[in-house]
């Protein structure tokens, strides 16, 4: 009995000690708002896939810890990472002043910016400001948003998906879409249903760069995916990335 | 309305205990004379008040910032839900009319009607009607809105107008055709006007739930009170706040609308009595 007891409680600490060496890998949990392609987005079977997601698994390898993407809605995703749902977002998330108050970014990691979508059919319009009392339609919360409010005499319509504004545009109930350069051209340029009626005008009008949004004073995350960026964009493999993605 | 309902009454002879007896029934929302329910209701109202005027002056930032932004959301609350209540009332009128026709083709196309779009949930007919009709009639949001707003609560104003004319006894309807009137005359003659009382409570229920659920409307894209506050939270992150505000304001009007039907349903009853 007593040899028994002993030989248990030998695989029990023996199992208790290789635990960490097992599990040595630290576990972050992203939350994204996978109704923007090519960023994030589902694919025919319901897996999450896109340019972000091959990124944070890269970034994950090279920075040393596992990542798991959670899909959330983009409206309400910022009060979802105070709130604790996850770890971090990595939804194609532009660095603002605004945001940087409320929460910590990681060093960027794709250059985009705002453009202009519009029907093939409407000719002149190239800037913004020439949209005086047009409806535009836009992503709600996104720099996009941001942008077309500072135009007072544009009628702003705000969707909860960027695919519902493209959408919208298409039928034909607002005159122009304002969304992230990326997304704007896989809707138009590869998109077959839009790709005929649909056009991007104009040039990329802001200069913005995406990065991966952490709770304030989480640094330890922090450091581990900055890590992980750094040696992803020395190494090409964002690179790479950006090619299979973002043509 | 109640001069007629008792002249009708008077004219065919038969006690009114039958139709109060059904408004007893409708005692579903506030009612004036139940001390705890007044009670309660004065607590939420005017605390939610106090706390709508309280918030901006103790922090003005950012409370007064999402006072200024959301008031034409509150102008398309009310367009949405006043229109779809008007364009409901008509449907629903119609469909109750057609679901106790006699004519079968018309009965059956209003339980048709009633039955499909029970069975549908409203934010599933916004989406049908917004995007996948969308192509074919090109309504705009607002329209989209109260199309949809319109035909979901039409159906549902349809059974409480066919149980209001089912409600009033059948006696009525004897005496009135006794007397020599046509089954038309006698439906909008006597009946109806009688049903009239017993169906305004239930519909003033109705168009409060109908205002609670313009918010729907919000994923049209439609620029209705909860979109402010949403396009207000998603860009300065004060969700508390922004939601805070949105949320009494709903409260304020639904609970100013619900008393309005609960002393409407008081009113009705007590003056059903003073005629005994």
């Amino acid at each position: 009995m007593r040899i028994f007891q002993k030989a248990i409680l030998a695989v029990a600490t023996l199992a208790i000690a290789s635990l960490p060496a097992l599990a040595a890998l630290p576990k972050l949990t992203f939350g994204s708002d996978c109704t923007y392609p090519p960023m994030e987005m589902l694919d025919a079977n319901k897996k999450i896939v896109g340019f972000d997601i091959d990124m944070i698994q890269a970034v994950a390898k090279a920075g040393g810890f596992e990542a798991v993407v959670k899909n959330t809605a983009w409206d309400g995703i910022f009060a979802g990472l105070s709130a604790g749902d996850y770890d971090a977002v990595v939804s194609a998330v532009t660095i603002t002043d605004e945001r940087a108050r409320t929460m910590d970014f990681s060093i960027p990691y794709v250059d985009a910016g705002q453009v202009i979508i519009v029907n093939k059919n409407l000719n002149g319009l190239t800037t913004l400001s020439q949209f005086g009392g047009k409806k535009v339609g836009v992503q709600i919360g996104t720099t996009g948003a941001i942008e077309v409010q500072k135009f007072k005499n544009i009628k702003m319509k705000s969707y909860d998906e960027a695919g519902l504004a493209v959408e919208d545009l298409y039928i034909g109930r607002t005159d122009a879409v304002v969304v992230d350069s990326p997304t704007a051209k896989t809707y138009v340029l590869q998109n077959a249903k839009y790709k005929d009626k649909l056009k991007i005008v104009g040039e990329q009008f802001t200069d913005e760069h995406y990065g991966i949004a952490l709770k304030k004073g989480n640094q330890k995350a922090l450091d581990m995916i900055n890590k992980g960026l750094a040696i992803i964009i020395k190494d090409g493999t964002l690179a790479k990335i950006a090619d299979k993605w973002l043509k | 309305m109640t001069e007629t309902t008792t002249a009708n009454v008077k004219k065919t002879g038969k006690p009114p205990a039958a139709p109060e007896a059904v408004l007893r029934l409708n005692e579903s929302s506030l009612i004036p004379g139940d001390r705890e329910t007044l009670a309660a209701w004065k607590i939420a109202f005017f605390g939610a008040i106090v706390l709508l005027v309280a918030l901006p002056i103790y922090r003005p930032h950012p409370f007064m910032e999402i006072l200024s932004f959301v008031p034409d959301g509150l102008t398309a609350t009310f367009t949405v839900t006043i229109a779809s209540v008007c364009c409901a009332l008509i449907l629903g009128l119609l469909a109750g009319l057609g679901r106790i026709a006699r004519t079968t083709i018309i009965n059956r196309i209003a339980t048709v009607y009633v039955e499909v779009v029970r069975g549908i949930p409203l934010l599933v007919q916004l989406f049908y009607i917004y995007y996948a009709l969308g192509p074919l009639f090109h309504l705009n949001g607002l329209m989209s809105a109260i199309a949809a707003l319109s035909i979901c609560y039409g159906a549902y104003l349809a059974e409480i107008f066919r149980a209001g004319i089912q409600s009033i006894p059948k006696g009525q309807m004897e005496a009135a055709l006794a007397l020599g009137m046509s089954r038309t005359q006698a439906l909008w003659k006597i009946i109806l006007p009688q049903t009239v009382k017993v169906v305004l409570p239930p519909i003033g229920n109705e168009f409060i739930a109908l205002l609670k659920d313009s918010s729907l409307v919000s994923i049209l894209a439609v620029s209705d009170l909860l979109r402010r506050g949403r396009e207000f939270a998603s860009t300065t992150f004060n969700y508390l706040e922004a939601y805070t505000v949105v949320a009494l304001i709903y409260l304020v009007m639904t609970l100013f609308f619900s008393r309005l039907v609960g002393l409407m349903e008081e009113r009705l009853r007590t003056h059903g009595r003073q005629h005994h």
